[in-house]
């Protein structure tokens, strides 16, 4: 997960995380569909406000937002310079905004030249990336691996061990990278350079980990399954979410609002093409 | 009369591959609403026991169960772990392998939740549980965010929540810090006396024991070799020291002066002294004391390591140090004490590098130790993790051994004598070709220290050396570490919890709370400063409380308090005389 979740109490975290999921989904299905700067930026808002809604730690997504800028202004010019004219219903769409290598530059100026139709495309594109990313951290955020586990669950015909086991693996992983810290601390101690010397050599001293980081791993997880059985881990079909799924009036507009923004929002691009460049 | 609600008979479990019974023909019954404690050496097939009684053996250990086994009417292997669990509860030592929820609350719902009961009856449950083990208002805390004493509490309040009759708890406290220890037992003592549970106590903490069992069992070799009431095993002082269990630090001192009733508590050691007719307290003579302190520390000026204004924040911005000041001295026995989170270990790691401040300085034999890499620290400042087996990575014990002096370039023919002196120190010599996986956990740890010593640093850091070993193992970790000062001139760091080792071995006691040092001196002046011994969460040694009441100053072991006891009864007998 891009934000790790945590346990709050906004009014967000208290929805259904069915209900999250499908507003998750949504805001994923419509911001895939539209490719207009202008609508895209008003789901963004909305996304927004959301995250607002949670409690959303903005400050964590920072360095993963300002890559994606980079990435995002490199998307707008390139599209911007190859947009194909035919990709978007505007009325002036081959105009030229501007040219990369403007016509002060002796000889090679102007040149590249920036037309409408693409640079919108490209925002566009630029918008929905980041919308998609900040939409899923959210659901990170306020959703926890349990609640993910619930979700699995009441997929009809799933045991809700699978389940369980799958967010078992999940917390077992930042336990196993401490590990992997560990050992490296150990051999660091132990006048192991693990930066020094050819790649051939750093693969060779990197190798002297894996061993016990899978012994110690494997005795871990075997400890772990005892302690889970003898908490009679599987010794009922059936197991007892302790948060009961109780849709409440927040829930339903929530639900409802989301899952009826995407299904106008697919009606009106197929119908009067809102929402398209 | 109560029904027995454990009965195991002539029980025999054997490892596949092993030639020794882990559990050799034991025969043991408990009554509802008993407290037995278990002890014993590692390896004397304690934790072994506690599977079988809820069918973990042989389910999930590879061997062969013999005898007779009845756990609350049911035969543990034939029903399985999962069935037996809402009889039987099972708590573990690394409460960290037990929590599998995201919240606290969640986590003690686990077991309810299993057993498919309504969620109306699992909140209850739950509810009531948190209340009994003291865990009210952490609900939406999450589990690796407590202390470890509060994790403990929430992995017992899981297994509580199941409402077994008979709760198993094996070395509970073995990685838990003195207030972590004294919240469990706290614990143990109400699920005896106010929830009427069957608890069986797997434990190495002898003092805590003594006034909290109904029975007593001492495990050697997979057997009982000693049993009864409290009294009637603590009493037996001989015969507990050959089966490698401490005995307590009362009843020692009972033994030393030779009372007529071995004292169990301070309050009878008080009645066993006997005061002469003179005031003890006016008695100047002591004996001489296991450590006076600052020996080292006072005469010599040689700093080896300091820690200048150090500050340091993890990446996550938690603060862990907040100005440490610090100067260890060429020779010195340190012992660097308090709670978990206090920032102990992190400040040690400073010294070899593997943690760079974040302000102030760290200085190695007199230099900066800034931009120096760990590689080259080493040399000088071994460090030794809690967990051997985070620090065994070769296939022999002989590799093991040169793993470090090879990565340094030690001249080979140096390294190979001094790793043939090691093997003898440490008595691995004959599992040389041995793979260290195959060795017991004390010899693990004996060679996790090995290894590091044969790098020859001047100053050895040793993280927690004693968890999860027992006492006899416990004193051949230390008794090496002191010969490594006595004979080679070593400075030794020990970071520990345990206040008995302390009092043992070392000379300066620095004491650690918030990231700060709030206490540095002799463990004797440490000991004797209650203010800051609640500060740090720190529990002194039993002796420490007798002496401390018989004669208004801190001792630090039963024979310096029997040696000033008999001192003071022959100068009162003197004044009497007069």
């Amino acid at each position: 997960m891009i934000v790790e979740y945590e346990s709050k109490s906004s009014a967000v975290h208290r929805l259904d995380p069915r209900v999250k999921f499908a507003w998750m989904f949504a805001a994923i299905v419509i911001s895939v569909m539209w490719t207009h700067p202008v609508y895209l930026i008003l789901l963004a808002l909305a996304v927004v406000g959301f995250g607002l809604l949670a409690g959303f730690p903005w400050s964590k997504i920072r360095g993963v937002l300002s890559f994606m800028i980079i990435v995002t202004a490199i998307i707008t010019l390139v599209q911007g310079a190859t947009y194909v004219p035919k990709t978007v219903t505007l009325d002036e769409p081959a105009r030229v905004l501007f040219h990369l290598i403007p016509s002060w530059i002796p000889r090679v100026g102007p040149a590249c030249p920036i037309r409408v139709g693409g640079f919108l495309y490209g925002i566009g594109m630029a918008l929905k990336v980041v919308t998609v990313l900040v939409v899923v951290a959210i659901f990170g955020f306020t959703t926890s691996p349990s609640e993910i586990v619930q979700i699995i669950a009441r997929v009809p015909f799933m045991p809700y061990q699978v389940g369980f086991v799958m967010s078992t693996a999940w917390k077992f992983v930042p336990v196993v990278q401490m590990q992997m810290r560990t050992l490296m601390d150990a051999h660091r101690s132990k006048g192991v350079d693990f930066e020094q010397g050819a790649f051939s050599e750093k693969i060779k001293k990197t190798s002297g980990i894996v061993l016990p980081l899978f012994a110690n791993s494997l005795s871990m997880a075997d400890t772990m399954a005892l302690a889970m059985e003898s908490r009679a881990f599987g010794s009922s079909r059936k197991f007892t979410f302790i948060r009961p799924y109780r849709m409440e009036p927040f829930d339903w507009v929530v639900l409802i609002g989301s899952l009826g923004a995407m299904v106008a929002s697919i009606l009106l691009l197929a119908v009067f093409k809102l929402g398209a460049l | 009369m109560a029904s027995d609600i454990i009965s195991l008979k002539d029980v025999t479990f054997s490892y596949k591959g092993s030639k020794r019974c882990a559990l050799d023909g034991i025969t043991l019954n408990v009554k509802q609403g008993e407290c037995v404690a278990i002890l014993g050496p590692t390896g004397a097939g304690k934790s072994t026991l506690a599977c079988v009684m809820n069918g973990t053996a042989p389910r999930f250990m590879d061997g062969s169960l013999a005898g007779d086994v009845t756990v609350d009417g049911m035969v543990p292997a034939k029903v399985g772990t999962a069935q037996m669990a809402s009889r039987v509860g099972l708590v573990f030592g690394d409460p960290d392998t037990q929590l599998f929820g995201m919240t606290v609350e969640e986590d003690v719902a686990f077991g309810p939740s299993n057993l498919g009961l309504g969620y109306e009856s699992i909140m209850e449950r739950v509810g009531k549980s948190m209340k009994d083990m003291r865990l009210s208002g952490l609900e939406r805390r999450a589990p690796h965010r407590l202390s470890g004493g509060q994790k403990q509490a929430t992995a017992i309040a899981g297994v509580y929540a199941m409402l077994p009759k008979i709760m198993v708890l094996d070395e509970p406290t073995s990685m838990l810090d003195p207030e972590g220890k004294a919240r469990v037992f706290g614990i143990v003592r109400m699920l005896k006396e106010q929830l009427g549970v069957t608890v069986v106590l797997i434990e190495q903490e002898v003092d805590d024991i003594l006034n909290l069992a109904d029975r007593v069992f001492v495990m050697r070799r997979g057997k009982f070799v000693l049993s009864g009431a409290p009294r009637e095993v603590f009493g037996r002082v001989e015969e507990l020291r050959q089966a490698g269990v401490r005995v307590p630090q009362i009843v020692e001192f009972g033994t030393l002066i030779g009372a007529a009733e071995t004292p169990f508590s301070i309050d009878e050691a008080v009645s066993a002294v006997g005061l002469p007719c003179s005031s003890t307290n006016e008695v100047e003579s002591r004996a001489p004391s296991a450590h006076d302190g600052h020996d080292v520390h006072d005469e010599q000026d040689d700093v080896v390591v300091e820690a200048v204004d150090v500050e340091f924040t993890y990446p996550g911005g938690a603060r862990a140090l907040d100005g440490v000041d610090l100067a260890i001295n060429r020779g010195d026995f340190v012992a660097i004490v308090g709670q978990n989170g206090a920032g102990k270990t992190t400040l040690t790691r400073h010294f070899n590098g593997l943690l760079r401040p974040s302000s102030g300085d760290i200085r190695v034999l007199g230099r900066s130790a800034q931009g120096v890499p760990t590689i080259e620290l080493c040399r000088h400042v071994g460090y030794v993790f809690q967990n051997p087996d985070e620090q065994l990575f070769c296939t022999s014990v002989q590799e093991e051994l040169k793993f470090g002096p090879t990565n340094i370039g030690a001249d080979p023919a140096v390294t190979s004598q001094r790793v043939e002196e090691i093997l003898s120190d440490i008595g691995l010599a004959k599992y040389r070709e041995v793979w260290p996986k195959y060795l017991t956990k004390g010899e693990r740890q004996r060679l996790a220290l090995a290894s590091v010593v044969a790098m020859d640093p001047d100053v050895l850091i040793v993280d927690e050396p004693t968890t999860g070993l027992d006492w006899v193992e416990s004193l051949q970790i230390l008794d090496y570490l002191e010969q490594l000062r006595d004979k080679h001139g070593k400075t030794i760091i020990i970071i520990t919890h345990d206040m008995n080792i302390v009092s043992l071995y070392a000379r300066r006691v620095v004491v650690m709370a918030r990231g700060r040092v709030v206490g540095d001196g002799a463990p004797r002046e440490i000991f004797s400063q209650p203010d800051l011994m609640e500060l740090a969460c720190l529990r002194r040694p039993p002796i420490a409380d007798l002496s401390q009441a018989l004669w208004g100053e801190v001792l630090l072991t039963p024979a310096e308090a029997a040696a000033r006891l008999l001192a003071a009864k022959s100068q009162a007998a003197g004044v009497c005389s007069e």
